[in-house]
């Protein structure tokens, strides 16, 4: 049997990255199905502001400041974090772990419970159609 | 005209220029390198290579140096990541242990520490295991002369913003000549 050229093969394992990673598009469509209903922006818009006072931050908006296009800072370390927005942050919503895993981290910070599924759709829809 | 000879009993050293300025030299050189060496103020720590640390524990604050802290503080730590200063910051298992062999390693207390952190470590009282690196005696010690309101400033915020004013921090690089405060 003809070996695989080893050229081939090495492009083929250094692209599988970018292969796996997915678009804010894409993972917004798993986030709606799982929801079982459309995503409203405008929901996600007043959930990201909202001050719902369950958990030990005020807002989305404390860490994410109020325009998530902007780079924010940690409402309690003054840490900077990176914009959340796909719109300046290339590699936001394109992994579906780490969307996940930021949601049930931050939802429990903020609401101090785990978000719905339509929250999380509203959410990123929001945030996703910021330009 | 004779030119005044200097009486030797008043101490003067007559040395050819080229001896003179040779011993000028090599004073200053000395002194340089005293002062350059590991006086009080330059700290550099190893960082853990695993870009997991970085990536889960220098989200939310500054990836501080496992150095400044004893293994039994990051033990307790990474088994209470739920309550972490308040928060959730708990990771699947397989993260969780592999990040925390990387910290017990690199701790002050660890069999490879450097003498700084030896220093760190024999700081602290015996069997506590503080959470806080900005209780830790030598983090009083180094930061004694900052006054309350610089932690105040917007742009530093807390004695946890490592970063604010250190900004190799995250490489464990904590020179004071290499300190800039934000002004405001």
């Amino acid at each position: 049997m003809k070996r695989l050229h080893p050229l081939l093969l090495t492009l083929a394992v250094t692209h599988v990255g970018p292969v796996l990673a997915q678009s804010p598009q894409a993972i917004l469509e798993v986030l709606t199905r799982e929801a079982g209903a459309s995503a409203s922006i405008q929901r996600g818009e007043r959930f990201y502001h909202a001050r719902p006072g369950g958990g030990e931050a005020e807002s989305c908006a404390s860490c994410h400041t109020a325009d998530a296009r902007q780079p924010g800072t940690h409402y309690r370390t003054r840490k900077r974090i990176e914009p959340l927005a796909p719109a300046t942050n290339l590699e936001r919503f394109t992994d579906p772990a780490k969307v996940e895993k930021w949601f049930a981290r931050n939802c429990k910070d903020v609401l101090g419970r785990a978000c719905t599924p339509q929250e999380k759709a509203d959410f990123a829809a929001y945030v996703i159609s910021l330009k | 005209m004779m030119k005044p000879r200097l009486p030797e009993s008043e101490g003067f050293i007559r040395l050819p220029r080229p001896g003179l300025l040779a011993l000028v030299a090599a004073l200053l050189l000395t002194s340089l390198w005293i002062a350059q060496g590991q006086a009080s103020g330059e700290a550099a720590f190893p960082m853990p290579v695993d870009p997991r640390y970085r990536a889960e524990c220098g989200s939310c604050h500054t990836s501080y140096a496992p150095g400044l802290l004893p293994a039994r503080s990051w033990d307790r730590m990474m088994t209470t990541l739920d309550r972490h200063f308040g928060e959730d910051a708990s990771l699947d298992e397989a993260t969780r242990a592999a990040l925390t062999r990387e910290l017990i390693r690199l701790a002050a207390d660890n069999p490879g520490a450097n003498m700084l952190m030896r220093r760190i470590a024999s700081s602290f009282v015996r069997q506590e295991a503080p959470q806080r690196i900005s209780d830790s005696p030598f983090f009083r010690h180094m930061h004694d002369e900052v006054p309350a309101r610089i932690w105040r400033r917007a742009g530093v915020g807390s004695p946890a913003n490592c970063g604010a004013c250190h900004s190799r921090a995250e490489e464990g690089r904590y020179f004071e000549r290499e300190v800039r405060i934000p002004r405001e």
